[in-house]
């Protein structure tokens, strides 16, 4: 018997980094007796260590909770937790798209941030209602009423009696409760239509397969019936639906306005794709849910094992982790320094991150990563176009007609006193300024046109750290322009070592290679001859450093005493030396890319 | 060939950069000295061990920190249980700060024939910032002392590596030249963890020469000593004709030796080449002794691979380098053919001195030895 849908509230919560969406969320669930108290954890919707370690939200996942309003009524929620960094923009868009409300959660003592504003916005675009929430007033720090003014001033909605919460205390949670009531509206659609369900997001399981989490907007759908991918075009036979509570539990069925999960055997969340809508094979609907896209990568780099044996297990955690994150792609690469390993993709610089963390921690791997890059277009003088992601690739100079790299609109939203400093960063990083507005006495917002390759890899903690940690940054791709892009490679002993190439700007080609290379020299252990390291711009060299010859590698003593462990010595000595990237004549620890990379 | 070695893990204060097993005393207890004496005794009864014995070397610590009387109880209780060659060289290393013309006397007395005084350097400021208790002046008059006692086989320890001043080091071995020293033991400091040197250094506080300065210093020191007549012999070692540390040579030649005391190790043939090791704390050393047992730590049996290995890497420190026909008696086989890698690698970087007595190491190749090695694992 399906649920009255004026009883369904379907929403997510829109928050920054710390302001307590998780906590929110946590305190829901308990207010509602979904959890028992005996089994709640902190952040219970972040099932990931590294979610709960950093405190972030990578994967959407989903909670039914039954709340008795004061009405008497008996309400079903589904909340949809949903990634908060814009590297998942599009997952959140999709999550949002399955809702019909947001609680957005501001924290008292902060303000909105810049990353919140572009998730307000895209619910808002999505037709959300948008059910604000001043957290943390328990702070001495607090400033609800200031805070509501923000709210009202940049958002445009109403703010003042909007719920002012402790969700670490559970103060007044109950009002954001009803609030969801009075505010979001319930879903409409016919159960009977023909099945429309949009997937949100979708997780491997070992036993049932890939799981789609969906939001059902018209039919209904059980176990048995055939299903159809509108995007693929795949059909499948659904073995179980179920909804989270917030652990999965199978029902019979779901109907439209529910949101639940899909298993129908299907083998990887590769087919599974979030946006996608699923229909009915035997009734389909005649078109699918609108914004569906292809997620594509934005960010790549090399990934290589620093142990070479490990290549297997490497591509094998890669396969495993592809199972549960569809936009992580992969391919085979080999570079003359590191050898085989990988050219991944990734939505952006914490997908990167989260990726090779993954990599490292639950696959034990030790990981040797090159610098990222994004994929620069090439107009080479035939007129034809080509788009690259690994520098190695660039073709000679002279098939080069001109190079184009991907630019983004960022927006930046800061304390006024960081101003300064914030636009000189972008300043550094070749961007162009675009505006600036005071949100309010104290707090302006900042737009930049910047290059992605200036942003991709140190540039959010430069913001950091410039602000003390009161920035905060949101960007969108804005397309390509042109640019006068060189291939930066490093000889050495004069042989150029693949890995270690990047594509810069022709102003910092030169501090950046003389910097490089300066490092290189510092990291890279003597050998028995003198290694000269080299930035070479084309045939060009732009900067020389030298590795002296190692004189001396003999123990000053060695008696009676000293044998066996002598003996060890050598042995670890000899271990290390295996355990080097031969390039060319050199060896080269694997630390020695990352090393490399730390530089600006 | 075989050696003896005894160690009297005792100092009045420890070197900054020392990580040997010592413990501050201002003298030997005599329930060490009696220990020792215990432990001679047990091995000896054992049966296992060489035939005749050409070498006792006394090293620490400081040894010149037992009495004459000690001395002479633990040389007399080791001729009575050994064999102790009439020829044999009987060394003791000695702290220029621990010592009188007497108990020098008493030690020549009692057999010890040849000494190795621990110098460092000659610069007195230098020798106290490493925590050394004695000064170039002391060491002149324990020099002089040691002389009269009748002492003529004599070497001196000197460090480089312990500041920038090649000058100051070169001067130092230029006045242990002059003092006519017949042997020079001259190594480059090595810091090593969990020494107080090694502290102050992670902590910034001392800035080491960097690692060209050390190897200029100790080059020079190379022609330095030549030129005055010291040759070398070994990595770090030189003397004037005849005068090799012997028991050192012995180590060198893979040859066989006990050891006695804390810490100690021992090689000798039994099926196997086998290395002992005693137990580093002086407390586990004395309990296993009064229960009457050896106190060993560790024993480790060696492969003929590991063996010859061995013979390879302490071989290969001596200028003359590994006797081939040494070897293959020992082993039955040429170094050559044993290791082709090896030896194609050496010749390819020209690090070798091949000649039908011995394969050693030029002095690129002793510079760069450990490299040498690792051809050979």
């Amino acid at each position: 018997m399906a649920y009255p849908n004026e009883l369904i509230r379907n929403f997510s919560i829109i928050a920054h980094i710390d302001h307590g969406k998780s906590t929110l969320a946590d305190r829901m669930i308990e207010q509602t007796d979904t959890v028992a108290m005996r089994d709640m954890s902190e952040q219970l919707l972040d099932s990931m260590d590294i979610e709960r370690e950093r405190g972030i939200t990578i994967k959407s996942s989903a909670v039914r909770m039954f709340y008795t309003h004061t009405d008497g009524k008996r309400y079903m929620f589904n909340l949809i937790d949903t990634p908060g960094h814009v590297d998942f923009n599009y997952e959140v868009s999709r999550a949002l798209a399955a809702c019909e409300g947001a609680v957005l959660v501001v924290d008292a003592t902060q303000g909105i941030e810049a990353q919140t504003l572009a998730n307000v916005y895209l619910a808002v675009d999505n037709g959300l209602e948008v059910v604000p929430v001043i957290n943390k007033i328990d702070l001495p720090s607090a400033e609800p009423e200031r805070t509501a003014q923000e709210i009202e001033d940049v958002i445009g909605i109403e703010a003042h009696s909007a719920p002012k919460i402790s969700a670490k205390s559970g103060l007044n949670v109950d009002q954001v409760l009803a609030a969801v009531v009075k505010t979001v509206p319930p879903p409409v659609g016919d159960p009977d239509a023909p099945l429309t369900a949009l997937v949100f997001d979708c997780f491997y399981d070992n036993y049932k397969g890939a799981l789609s989490y969906v939001r059902v907007f018209d039919g209904t759908v059980r176990p048995g019936n055939r299903i159809r991918s509108m995007a693929t075009g795949h059909e499948f036979e659904v073995t179980e639906v179920g909804v989270f509570t917030p652990a999965p539990m199978s029902v019979d069925e779901l109907t439209a306005g529910e949101v639940g999960y899909i298993a129908a055997s299907i083998k990887s969340v590769a087919e599974t794709k979030v946006g996608d809508t699923i229909t009915s094979a035997d009734r389909p609907a005649s078109k699918p849910l609108p914004g569906y896209k292809q997620a594509n990568p934005m960010v790549f780099c090399g990934i290589y094992p620093a142990d070479g044996a490990q290549y297997g297990d490497l591509r094998d955690a890669l396969d495993k982790l592809r199972l549960n994150d569809a936009s992580l792609s992969y391919e085979q690469e080999t570079s003359n320094a590191l050898g085989y390993g990988f050219r991944c993709g990734f939505l952006g610089l914490l997908h990167m991150e989260i990726v090779q963390e993954r990599l490292e921690r639950e696959f034990d791997l030790d990981l040797v990563t090159t610098a990222p890059s994004v994929i620069y277009k090439i107009v080479l003088t035939t007129g034809e176009e080509e788009m690259i992601d690994n520098p190695s690739n660039l073709p000679p100079v002279t098939e080069i007609e001109h190079l184009e790299e991907p630019v983004v609109n960022a927006t930046i939203m800061t304390p006024s006193e960081y101003v300064g400093a914030l636009m000189e960063l972008c300043q550094e990083r070749r961007g162009i300024f675009m505006d600036m507005n005071y949100i309010e006495e104290s707090r302006v917002r900042i737009h930049y046109v910047l290059p992605l390759n200036e942003i991709i890899y140190d540039f959010f903690d430069q913001l950091k750290s410039r602000s003390r940690g009161y920035a905060s940054f949101d960007y969108e791709l804005k397309g390509y322009e042109k640019s006068d892009l060189v291939k930066l490679d490093f000889l050495l002993n004069g042989d150029v070592c693949d890995a270690l190439s990047t594509i810069v700007h022709r102003d910092r080609a030169y501090a950046k290679g003389r910097a490089v290379a300066e490092k290189l020299c510092e990291v890279i252990p003597r050998q028995q001859f003198e290694i000269p390291v080299q930035a070479a711009i084309g045939g060009k060299i732009i900067a020389r450093e030298t590795v002296r010859a190692v004189r001396k590698d003999v123990l000053a003593k060695c008696y009676g005493g000293d044998i066996t462990r002598k003996k060890k010595l050598l042995e670890k000595q000899k271990e290390g030396k295996k355990r080097m990237r031969q390039v060319g004549t050199v060896s080269l620890p694997s630390d020695a890319f990352m090393s490399v990379l730390r530089i600006n | 060939m075989a050696g003896i070695y005894l160690h009297i893990p005792f100092c009045v204060k420890k070197c900054a950069y020392c990580d040997f097993v010592s413990f501050p005393e201002g003298s030997v207890p005599q329930s060490y000295v009696d220990a020792l004496l215990t432990e001679l005794e047990l091995v000896a009864r054992s049966g296992s061990y060489p035939a005749a014995f050409n070498t006792v070397f006394f090293g620490g610590g400081t040894p010149s920190l037992l009495t004459g009387e000690q001395m002479q109880s633990i040389l007399a209780s080791l001729t009575a249980h050994f064999d102790i060659r009439e020829s044999a060289e009987i060394s003791m290393e000695c702290n220029p700060g621990t010592v009188t013309p007497e108990k020098l006397a008493a030690y020549r007395t009692a057999g010890i024939n040849r000494l190795s005084i621990g110098l460092q350097s000659t610069h007195d400021a230098l020798l106290k910032s490493i925590g050394r208790i004695h000064t170039y002046q002391q060491f002149r008059e324990t020099l002089q002392s040691a002389r009269e006692a009748g002492f003529t086989n004599i070497n001196a320890d000197l460090m480089h590596g312990l500041s920038n001043q090649t000058e100051q080091y070169l001067e130092s071995l230029n006045a242990v030249c002059d003092l006519g020293v017949q042997h020079i033991s001259a190594y480059s400091l090595i810091l090593e963890e969990h020494t107080p040197l090694f502290d102050c250094v992670e902590r910034g506080e001392i800035t080491p020469p960097d690692e060209d300065r050390v190897a200029d210093m100790q080059d020079a020191g190379i022609d330095l000593l030549e030129t005055r007549g010291y040759y070398r012999y070994e990595i770090s070692n030189f003397a004037q004709e005849g005068y090799e540390c012997r028991h050192n040579l012995n180590y060198w030649h893979n040859g066989e030796y006990l050891g006695f005391g804390v810490a100690a190790h021992a090689v000798v043939r039994e099926k196997k080449w086998t290395r002992y090791a005693n137990v580093s704390s002086l407390e586990e050393y004395y309990r296993l002794l009064t229960r009457g047992k050896r106190p060993l730590a560790e024993t480790i049996r060696l492969a003929p691979r590991d063996e010859m290995f061995e013979c390879i890497m302490l071989g290969l420190r001596l200028v003359r380098g590994v006797d081939r026909a040494a070897f293959a008696a020992r082993f039955g086989f040429d170094v050559a053919d044993a290791y082709p890698y090896a030896m194609e690698q050496l010749r390819k970087r020209a690090w070798i001195v091949e000649t039908e007595q011995s394969i050693a190491l030029n002095r690129k190749g002793l510079d760069l030895q450990n490299e040498s090695l690792g051809f050979f694992m």
